[in-house]
């Protein structure tokens, strides 16, 4: 990591790079620049994952004119090419460096490709296309499945953790936040709430589960959208992330994209 | 006087009770289960064949509420599920037939909502038959009467809708799969 990314930082090719730093034995996610690019520290494999993507989108807005750098794992370079696609960054101010997960992160995941293409440091894990978990549920009855999920939504605090690390949540007006659609102060709220939420990541989650890993009620949600994304594969025969086409669910619809029923 | 007023005040609390359920939510009294039916309606087709079938003297049973939209593409999945939420039985969308939308494209787009918001309810373990898309022109008074006629049936053989609030007693079956999904370390 040092070499390549510094030389990126005392060329002059990126004003900023967002890497990682390691602080009290963990690593943790850090603005690089030419002033600090001596701080930086040889690539070593890790499974720490942090929103990157939303560090990154909130420094971008601050700077629009400035070209930042960023150290991207595959699914963090899927929600890149998202946030291209639906305008909120532009693909010639950021600059990407590549790393591959391990294979239990991979399993751990079940990541569909738990590499980027444009791959820098680090051995590609083997993909993996099955989810035991998504498997499982789907074996369910359907009021088992019910029984099942509203017992986890129960849990809900209503912190809108999910919402806020989703790297490709970046919407300024939430309709989360109606007050005529979701009350404010009933807890848990409404279990609509998470399938609202799953409405909206349709044709957009890049599955890199962070919302999963931030909630502090250990509801699984990672789960459901990658049903969402299943779902969106099956009847628009459209995966997030890859690089041409645009989400099923962009105005005005394509009539392309139609579901044949 | 105060009969009719206590009359009036029943028939109305009977509305608005909730039905007498057990604990999986399911209706106890079958025999009073009257489908609540929440139609959403495009201004331009549907909601006039709504009309039509009015003037023209059509029965259909009044278990639908009719909620007028400027186009059947501005109705959100989140008010679709809300009113799921708020204990709506049923909920039928009329909108143009495709090609033949006042805003050119916005039915394409209900299209694609209904049939992803389908297969989400029934992953979330709800019956998607609950939910329906209809392209009920202007002219087809007729066909909306038997559309009405035809969902209300089907929602009473179904029964009440099940609940969207955790019961206590409704326990999440361990699954194997999701067994040891503790923190992973380094």
């Amino acid at each position: 990591m040092d070499t390549k990314i510094k030389s990126l930082l005392l060329e002059g090719r990126v004003d900023g790079f967002w890497g990682y730093r390691t602080m009290n034995g963990f690593p943790f996610p850090r603005l690089f620049t030419k002033e600090n690019a001596n701080e930086l520290e040889p690539w070593r494999p890790t499974v720490a994952r942090y929103p990157v993507l939303k560090l990154l989108l909130r420094e971008m807005r601050m700077h629009s004119d400035r070209t930042y750098g960023v150290l991207v794992r595959g699914c963090e370079e899927r929600g890149l090419r998202e946030l291209f696609k639906w305008n909120q960054l532009e693909p010639d101010k950021v600059i990407v460096v590549g790393q591959a997960c391990s294979r239990e992160l991979a399993d751990w995941c079940e990541c569909r490709k738990p590499f980027p293409d444009l791959l820098d440091y680090g051995e590609p894990a083997a993909p993996v296309t099955r989810s035991r978990k998504v498997e499982a549920l789907q074996a369910m009855a359907m009021r088992e499945r019910r029984g099942w999920w509203l017992t986890h939504m129960n849990r809900c605090i209503h912190c809108h953790g999910c919402r806020d690390v989703c790297p490709v949540c970046f919407c300024t007006e939430c309709s989360l936040e109606h007050r005529e659609l979701v009350s404010g102060t009933k807890l848990p709220p409404d279990s609509s709430f998470h399938l609202v939420r799953a409405v909206h990541m349709g044709g957009r989650c890049i599955d890199c589960g962070l919302c999963e890993e931030i909630c502090p009620a250990r509801i699984p949600l990672r789960s459901l959208y990658k049903e969402v994304n299943r779902l969106v594969e099956e009847i628009f025969d459209y995966r997030p992330g890859v690089d041409e086409g645009m989400s099923p669910f962009t105005f005005p619809g394509d009539e392309l994209l139609l579901p044949t029923r | 006087m105060r009969g009719t007023a206590g009359l009036r005040l029943n028939v109305r609390l009977r509305l608005l009770a909730p039905d007498v359920e057990d604990k999986w939510g399911m209706n106890v009294d079958d025999k009073a289960f009257e489908p609540k039916i929440l139609g959403f309606l495009c201004n331009w087709c549907s909601y006039a064949g709504a009309d039509l079938a009015g003037v023209s003297r059509l029965q259909y049973p009044a278990n639908i509420r009719i909620i007028r939209v400027m186009c059947s593409g501005g109705i959100s999945p989140h008010h679709l599920l809300h009113a799921f939420q708020k204990g709506a039985d049923g909920i039928l969308i009329g909108g143009c037939h495709i090609g033949d939308c006042h805003y050119l494209k916005g039915n394409y787009m209900t299209m694609k909502r209904v049939k992803f918001l389908e297969g989400l309810l029934k992953f979330a373990g709800y019956d998607p038959r609950r939910l329906r898309l209809e392209w009920i022109s202007a002219a087809e008074g007729l066909r909306f009467a038997e559309v009405v006629r035809e969902f209300t049936d089907q929602i009473r053989s179904l029964g009440p809708a099940p609940t969207f609030e955790a019961v206590p007693g409704m326990d999440a079956h361990p699954s194997e799969a999701f067994s040891g999904r503790g923190e992973f370390t380094v």
